[in-house]
């Protein structure tokens, strides 16, 4: 993977943007925190958050005319929170803090008049180590004793009610503090008669950089005989390479001071250092907030100014505190239990999926965490700049198997799975019996429904070949979807390629797929065939004779492989409600529907969070589920939820309401259950006997094994096929071991890349009594293995034009 | 070689072709080309040896898991 290809991801994923108040405060004040602290009333916490940010924090605090409100969003919904409020009460009730300086650098700067940008800047220099000079021709912070009721915060016209102003006792207690603060930093103070430009060229002279606090009535352009100043926005550079000065708004005089400041203090620094004062500003400037936030859900609550403005309460600011919205973009982790997990935003995991893949040694830690995403989509309708995870996930997989590095156990068993439905012994295809070769439609019915729901499928085929002309062909074949999922495009290619054989030799006909994952894996691999919903299809027929309604309301839930299938979603809806089925819809429903956890293989590899992603759906409600992807079913059902398919409904095998407490298919009858469906379809549709079909081997090992027993093996994804085998061989060969006190024993194979171990007693009726089995992966010396078993049974599939 | 893990247990199993109670072995296990001593219940004499269910599914399972993710 390219870096581009992050960094493009990365782009997409505002969460870390400065929430809208940040954006607009000259000091980048975290706003969010610091009401976070305010409003459980740690105002000494806040007061650090003042501290490290504010230019001259005592004074910048209570004199601040809170340009944030300008941009606060909470003026959408009712008023801008006052800011300005909080900081002033923080600093009325919390001591300065300590400053620790940077060791001292010698370099030096002298900063004409007392007003806030000066005080500011020599307290910023005089953090950074340098040695700050105030010349000042009037009393230190003389022009405080100056200012009316109307300046300040209290005159400023905002969008939200103007706060109330700083007190004169407090402001000159501030200008105590910050004075008190800059002579324990170090700072000089030069009292002048007056400013001049005789001086001004003196002071050039002396010091390496100059700044003009013009904030200071007495310190003009006029006065230094400079023409009139307009300092560079960024840098405050004005006239001269080494010559500052404070950029002045008259709106926010306050704010400016502060923001000159800060900005001066970032440029002497640089030139200091022998940088471009220009150099890296980008972060610095007043930007426009790019981080969504969502308001849909949050309570309108208006703005209650202190009672006394003069001597506001704790409570009051504590609760115009809790008021901030925390404005945050985090609305893609509730509905995803991986991004919950660990409780991290898309561009962190795709940070982590990148560094995973260019590891060259060592471990990767993410491995895990990108087999877990279930490439649902669901990330990506809900970011609004649409970051899916889900793609860059998949991206990721194809990197981890090009190069090796995909752990063979995430997804082994679905890939077996896979084989193992397209062998010549499971798969098949075939025309409409008593028809043509070729054929209008295929009826693809994927390799999962038709062992989890057959009699549906059976009378699926036979309302079709009923109502549709031009013949129905009928394939029953894994499409493929979960190679793609596992990242593996030859799989995924030769599988696609085995079915495209068996579709042109049945005339090339329209796929009606009864999958939603197959349905969009064939529109995307194979997009030369016309492939269509089957849903679509049935909405147009009429409603089978047999169909049977619950005679209770269900939650409906969509797949998520057809969030984006609203003709299908629709389709769906039509049906249930022309069938009298009472349904209603979920929190999160087709577009936005969730995933069961099957998706993308998840469960496969995780099957921990697969779960979590299959019980989400469980709070909508106690109402059973009504699904149309048996995958969905299946797992609802795993997790003790009564679950039915809209099929189960169609062509209901028993009555619906006796249907909810079928249990969930384990794995092992499922691999029965396909054999089952290809035996008895393929006789009693066409006829043919099992001879004509290829033959498994005779087994001579009678199996018994308990439920419980039954239950840890579909947890270990061990087939009571492989106990089988493992069992065949020690008949055979003999067990591996034996115990003479108990009488059971102990065999294990190695038929693949798995060994599996089983203990077992030889019942006297000759039946094996299984008690455990386990499986490794690791290789031991002296266990007997079996042939690699080739995966090419697809080509057979294939070569045969679908007709196996 | 130190063993990377050792496993006793194998109480009451005979191998049937040796007739003889399992006792250590060291032996040699591999996964993903990576190989290890280890210590387990087994054949002293034709030096089949057991991997038990507690071992399969825990710390061997650790190690096939780092191993799989190194």
């Amino acid at each position: 993977m390219e870096h581009s290809t992050l960094a493009a991801f990365e782009n997409l994923c505002a969460q870390d943007q400065p929430p809208a108040c940040q954006g607009a405060c000259p000091t980048q004040l975290e706003a969010g925190r610091l009401a976070d602290l305010a409003a459980a009333g740690q105002f000494a916490e806040a007061r650090k958050i003042l501290e490290r940010h504010l230019p001259a924090p005592a004074l910048s605090a209570r004199l601040c005319e809170g340009p944030c409100r300008v941009k606060c969003l909470r003026a959408g919904l009712d008023e801008p929170v006052d800011l300005p409020l909080l900081e002033r009460f923080i600093a009325d009730h919390s001591r300065p803090g300590r400053v620790f300086p940077l060791p001292k650098t010698g370099h030096r700067a002298a900063l004409l008049g007392s007003g806030l940008s000066s005080l500011g800047l020599a307290h910023e220099l005089a953090k950074k180590g340098h040695q700050a000079e105030i010349v000042h021709a009037t009393p230190l912070g003389g022009w405080l004793a100056e200012l009316g009721p109307a300046d300040g915060p209290a005159s400023r016209p905002f969008a939200g009610p103007a706060a109330s102003p700083a007190s004169t006792e407090a402001l000159s207690r501030a200008l105590a503090e910050t004075l008190d603060q800059l002579r324990s930093l170090k700072v000089a103070f030069r009292s002048v008669e007056a400013f001049s430009p005789q001086l001004l060229a003196q002071l050039e002279e002396e010091f390496e950089g100059v700044f003009l606090g013009l904030d200071d009535p007495s310190v003009t352009a006029a006065v230094l005989g400079l023409p009139e100043l307009d300092s560079d926005p960024i840098t405050m550079g004005a006239l001269r390479p080494r010559l500052f000065a404070a950029r002045l708004d008259p709106a926010t005089p306050f704010a400016s001071a502060m923001s000159s400041a800060k900005k001066a203090a970032g440029s002497l620094d640089r030139l200091f250092q022998g940088v471009n004062p220009a150099t890296a500003r980008e972060r610095e400037a007043l930007t426009d907030s790019r981080l969504p936030v969502d308001l849909s859900d949050r309570e309108i609550r208006p703005l209650r100014p202190p009672a006394d403005p003069a001597r506001p309460q704790a409570a009051e600011v504590q609760a115009e505190a809790d008021r901030c919205l925390r404005c945050a973009c985090l609305r893609c982790l509730p509905p995803c239990p991986l991004l919950r997990s660990r409780r991290g935003h898309p561009k962190k995991y795709a940070r982590e999926f990148y560094n995973n893949i260019i590891t060259a040694f060592g471990i990767r830690h993410a491995n895990l965490a990108i087999n877990s995403c279930a490439q649902c989509g669901l990330c990506g309708q809900i970011c609004p700049n649409g970051f899916d995870l889900g793609q860059f996930a998949a991206l990721a997989r194809l990197d981890m198997t090009a190069a090796s590095h995909m752990p063979v156990s995430a997804h082994e068993f679905a890939l077996e799975d896979l084989t193992s439905a397209n062998s010549p012994a499971v798969a098949f295809a075939r025309p409409q019996p008593g028809g043509s070769e070729k054929c209008r439609r295929l009826l693809f019915a994927g390799c999962q429904l038709p062992a989890a729901a057959p009699e549906a499928v059976e009378g699926l085929y036979a309302h079709l070949c009923r109502h549709l002309d031009g013949g129905v062909g009928l394939m029953f074949a894994c499409c493929g979807a979960p190679a793609g999922w596992a990242g593996r495009p030859g799989l995924t290619g030769r599988t696609v390629e085995a079915l495209r054989r068996a579709w042109a030799a049945l005339g090339s006909p329209e796929i009606v797929a009864t999958c939603p994952s197959c349905l969009s894996f064939f529109r995307q691999e194979m997009p030369e065939a016309t492939s269509v919903s089957l849903w679509t299809v049935l909405e147009a027929l009429p409603t089978p004779a047999g169909a049977q309604a619950l005679d209770a309301p269900m939650i409906l839930h969509d797949p998520c492989s057809a969030r984006l299938d609203e003709p299908s979603q629709n389709a769906v809806r039509s049906l249930l409600a022309r069938l009298g089925q009472s349904f209603r819809e979920p929190r999160f429903a087709r577009r936005l529907t969730l995933c069961c956890g099957y998706g993308g293989l998840a469960d496969q590899a995780n099957p921990a969070l697969g779960r979590e992603y299959a019980l989400q759906r469980l709070a909508d409600g106690p109402e059973p589920l009504l699904v149309w992807c048996v995958m969905c079913r299946d797992r609802f059902r795993r997790t003790g939820r009564a679950s039915l398919h809209a099929l189960d409904l169609l062509w209901p095998r028993k009555p619906p309401s006796e249907a909810l407490a079928d249990p969930p298919q384990g794995l092992s009858a499922r691999r029965e259950a396909r054999l089952t469906f290809r035996r008895r379809m393929l006789a009693e549709l066409w006829g043919e006997t099992p001879d004509q079909t290829p033959q498994e081997p005779e087994m001579t090992v009678k199996l018994d094994i308990p439920g419980s027993v039954l239950e840890d093996l579909e947890s270990r994804r061990i087939l009571t096929s492989d106990v089988l085998a493992v069992l065949e061989n020690a008949a055979l060969n003999g067990p591996t071991f034996v115990n003479p006190e108990t009488g059971r024993r102990l065999a294990c194979l190695r038929p693949r890349q798995v060994t599996f171990w089983v203990e077992y007693e030889v019942r006297p009726d000759g039946a094996c009594l299984v008690h455990r089995a386990w499986s490794h992966r690791m290789t031991v010396p002296g266990v007997q293995g079996r042939g690699e078993e080739s995966p090419a049974s697809l080509e057979g599939f294939a070569r045969q034009g679908g007709r196996v | 070689m130190a063993h990377v893990f050792v496993r006793p247990g194998g109480e009451g199993w005979v191998c049937p072709k040796c007739s003889r109670p399992l006792g250590p072995v060291s032996v040699n296990v591999e996964y993903m080309g990576a190989s290890f001593m280890v210590e387990l219940p087994g054949c002293q004499s034709c030096g089949k040896v057991l991997v038990d269910d507690e071992l399969a599914l825990g710390k061997m399972l650790e190690v096939e898991k780092l191993l799989e993710d190194k």
